[in-house]
């Protein structure tokens, strides 16, 4: 009888060790970033749902580069996902180092509510750009976009609306600023510029690019509509905003506002659970959120500084389908709810009608309003060495050494010249 | 044995024990630096998953010369940086090697334990420690300065003021490594020659002037060496404090060479960038070392 239990035992324990052999084990990296702890939050939950665990190699943003390059070019890869930003999305999916994921699963495909970002989430390798239609990369998993953070205080007691129009906006700002509070606070840092003026210059009617969808990258930047945006960003910033605007970045900006110091600002949503939270804010429950002004006659815009994570190559088969089946469960809009529960930023457009009450899922419906108009600012694998050219033009111009005109035209020589020698057959910019 | 067996022993011996050293100076030194040459001629690009390296010969310092305004930026602001935080570090540090080692039991120890402090601070911190010090709505030191009526000074935001806050908290840094050697230098002096000169020399400035500074000579010109040498490696405190900006006002070789081999992925030119200033630096050290040798030569001709 104790040999046939211990038979029956040994015969269950196998069992069970065959079924959990089955789980996969998923190495993901990830940046640390404001939004962790809710990512961290989805993981959990996945892993309560699912028998594949999920290791994270939390890396500050400075390192991810890094790390993901050395990870998808050995030959066997060290993570089965990654984080991609949206500022170098475009040289991974232009190198060949990630598995279409349709590949893995051909019946995957994203929900229709996904939020694309201007098609990140696909690549189309003959036009050389992001594409809806072209190989499926990767899943949005944060949602940063640009939006118009505003004193809800300052307002009520001004008797102000909320502003449409960028000449609205510079209105309210001047009407708002005071010893102690500056009407506008920009993001001019030479580092960060780039991704701040990108709502400005198409919510002008420019465009950094021709089409670059279609695979035209003549350069556009030297234009009335991109001297006009700029024009009005050095305006903001001078007549509104601190003395030393050129030096503002992302840290500082969410400084001045947490501490009451600033009256409107355009930044990322995800700063808006740490701008709510009393422990990090005097002003938490003062601060809406809005669609970023346009000007007059022209779309609104806004930047997409969004993360997907793609499924390199490099990695077994098993680990890839364990990856694609953590980024189907978390597309699903229950998840998505949750996720905005635990301070992340989601992907989806359609969750805006389950904003409620519920303070945590206020900024839900500037954030869909925002994601629907959000542009790529480089969309092409040059675009890491274009935007530290034209980002310290840009610079240069807000702290006044040498004039907008200065600015774009010399940021056009530049990027003329780059995507020459890139080899890309484009001609001569127009100047202005 | 023979004396013909123990002469092959020896030198077996003897190159065999600079062998592990050998090694390791190759693999770790030479090597790399022979990589770098070979990337500097180089464009690697990926295709398909794939390196697909091509050999361009000298387009990267081509391209260098003509078209990297921010790196040669860099250059002139580490060279200003490099004149104007040595000279200061010199100057302090020697004042304060003097002051400690005029100082007797209890002071001495304090002085010099004070006087370390910044070198053990991790650069990291020293970086978010003086960005708050320095930062112009809240910072500690425009607080400070509103208290008597002046500023606010925007230290890190003005970009006529920017490289000298940054030169300034490198002196901060690295003046006690100034210190140290310098007091290291004047321990090592000899007592005898100081109470020789006491019939000559009438006062103290007599006595550092003529006795101190010229003994000095050799751990001055190692020190200020080594410290030219490690300022044209800064960092951290640019990264931290202003990452460059604004505009060109703080760029610095090394940011220049991070920006465009690792964010921009450039392999080639920032090998090119490297290359020539591994050059530089290298022409520097053996600078240094020429006018340390002539001047122990004609110190032997002298004696």
């Amino acid at each position: 009888m104790s040999t046939l239990k211990t038979i029956l035992g040994t015969t269950a324990l196998s069992v069970l060790a065959g079924t959990s052999a089955q789980a996969a084990e998923i190495d993901m990296l990830i940046n640390q970033s404001p939004w962790l702890n809710g990512f961290i939050a989805m993981v959990e939950e996945y892993e309560a749902q699912s028998d594949n665990t999920i290791n994270l190699d939390v890396t500050p943003f400075g390192g991810m580069l890094e790390k993901t390059r050395n990870s998808v070019r050995g030959s066997d890869g060290r993570y089965d996902l990654i984080a991609l930003n949206a500022a170098g999305m475009a040289e991974f999916y232009a190198g060949g180092f990630l598995e279409p994921l349709t590949n893995i699963d051909d019946g995957f495909a994203l929900n229709e509510n996904i939020l694309t970002f201007g098609g990140s989430t696909g690549w189309d390798s003959e036009a050389g750009g992001f594409s809806e239609d072209g190989d499926l990369l990767g899943v949005p998993i944060n949602g940063n976009v640009n939006v118009l953070y505003y004193r809800t205080d300052l307002y009520e007691d001004a008797g102000l609306d909320v502003p449409e129009t960028w000449d609205a906006l510079l209105s309210n700002a001047k009407a708002l600023a005071s010893d102690d509070v500056y009407g506008f606070v920009p993001r001019a840092a030479r580092d960060s510029i780039l991704y701040n003026f990108t709502p400005y210059i198409f919510s002008h009617g420019g465009s950094f690019f021709a089409d670059p969808s279609a695979g035209d990258y003549n350069v556009t930047i030297a234009s009335p509509e991109a001297l006009a945006a700029l024009e009005t960003y050095i305006e903001l910033a001078n007549e509104a905003g601190p003395p030393n605007s050129g030096a503002v970045a992302q840290a500082e900006l969410i400084q001045l506002m947490s501490t009451g110091r600033g009256a409107h600002a355009i930044a990322v949503v995800a700063a808006y659970p740490v701008l709510n939270d009393p422990n990090n804010s005097i002003v938490a429950g003062k601060i809406g959120t809005a669609l970023i002004p346009a000007a007059e006659g022209h779309e609104h815009a806004s930047a997409a500084g969004h993360w997907v994570a793609a499924v390199p190559r490099n990695v077994s088969d098993e680990a890839k389908s364990a990856a694609l089946d953590f980024l189907d469960w978390f597309q699903a809009k229950e998840q998505q709810l949750y996720y905005v529960q635990s301070g992340g930023i989601p992907v989806r457009d359609d969750l805006a009608d389950s904003a409620g009450d519920n303070p945590s899922f206020a900024f839900l419906p500037a954030f869909s309003g925002n994601a629907a108009v959000s542009h790529m600012n480089m969309p092409l694998p040059e675009g890491s060495q274009i935007k530290d050219a034209i980002s310290l033009f840009l610079n240069q111009a807000v702290i006044g050494e040498i004039t907008p005109t200065e600015a774009l035209n010399q940021a056009a020589d530049e990027m003329y010249r780059i995507l020459t020698e890139a080899g890309y057959d484009i001609d001569e910019p127009s100047k202005l | 044995m023979s004396a013909t067996t123990a002469q092959r022993r020896n030198r077996i011996w003897r190159y065999g024990s600079l062998l592990p050293a050998a090694l390791l100076l190759i693999v770790l030194t030479i090597y790399p630096v022979f990589n770098l040459v070979g990337l500097s001629l180089s464009d690697v690009e990926w295709i398909d998953g794939r390196a697909d390296t091509s050999f361009t010969g000298l387009d990267n310092f081509e391209q260098l010369f003509q078209h990297e305004p921010v790196y040669w930026a860099g250059v002139r602001n580490t060279i200003v940086f490099a004149v104007c935080a040595v000279t200061a570090q010199m100057i302090f540090g020697f004042a304060m090697a003097l002051a400690a080692r005029r100082a007797s039991g209890f002071g001495r120890v304090a002085l010099t334990t004070i006087f370390l402090m910044p070198i053990v601070i991790p650069p990291i911190v020293i970086g978010a420690m003086w960005r708050l010090l320095l930062g112009r709505d809240f910072g500690a030191v425009n607080t400070l300065l509103g208290y008597v009526g002046l500023g606010p000074v925007d230290f890190l935001g003005n970009p006529d003021v920017a490289l000298a806050s940054v030169i300034m908290v490198d002196i901060w840094h690295w003046t006690p490594f100034v210190f140290l050697l310098m007091l290291t230098g004047l321990e090592s002096l000899d007592d005898e020659v100081f109470e020789a000169a006491r019939f000559d020399v009438k006062t103290n400035w007599q006595e550092l002037r003529y006795v101190t500074i010229p003994l000095m000579i050799p751990t001055i010109l190692i020190t200020a060496g080594l410290r030219i040498v490690l300022t044209f490696k800064v960092f951290d405190e640019v990264y931290l404090l202003t990452a460059g900006g604004p505009g060109t006002a703080t760029e610095v070789i090394n940011f220049s060479i991070y920006r465009t081999f690792f964010a921009q992925d450039r392999v080639g030119v920032g090998s090119a960038m490297s290359l020539l200033t591994l050059v530089a630096v290298a022409v520097l050290i053996v600078a240094v070392n020429l006018v340390i040798r002539a001047r122990r030569k004609a110190k032997e001709i002298a004696e």
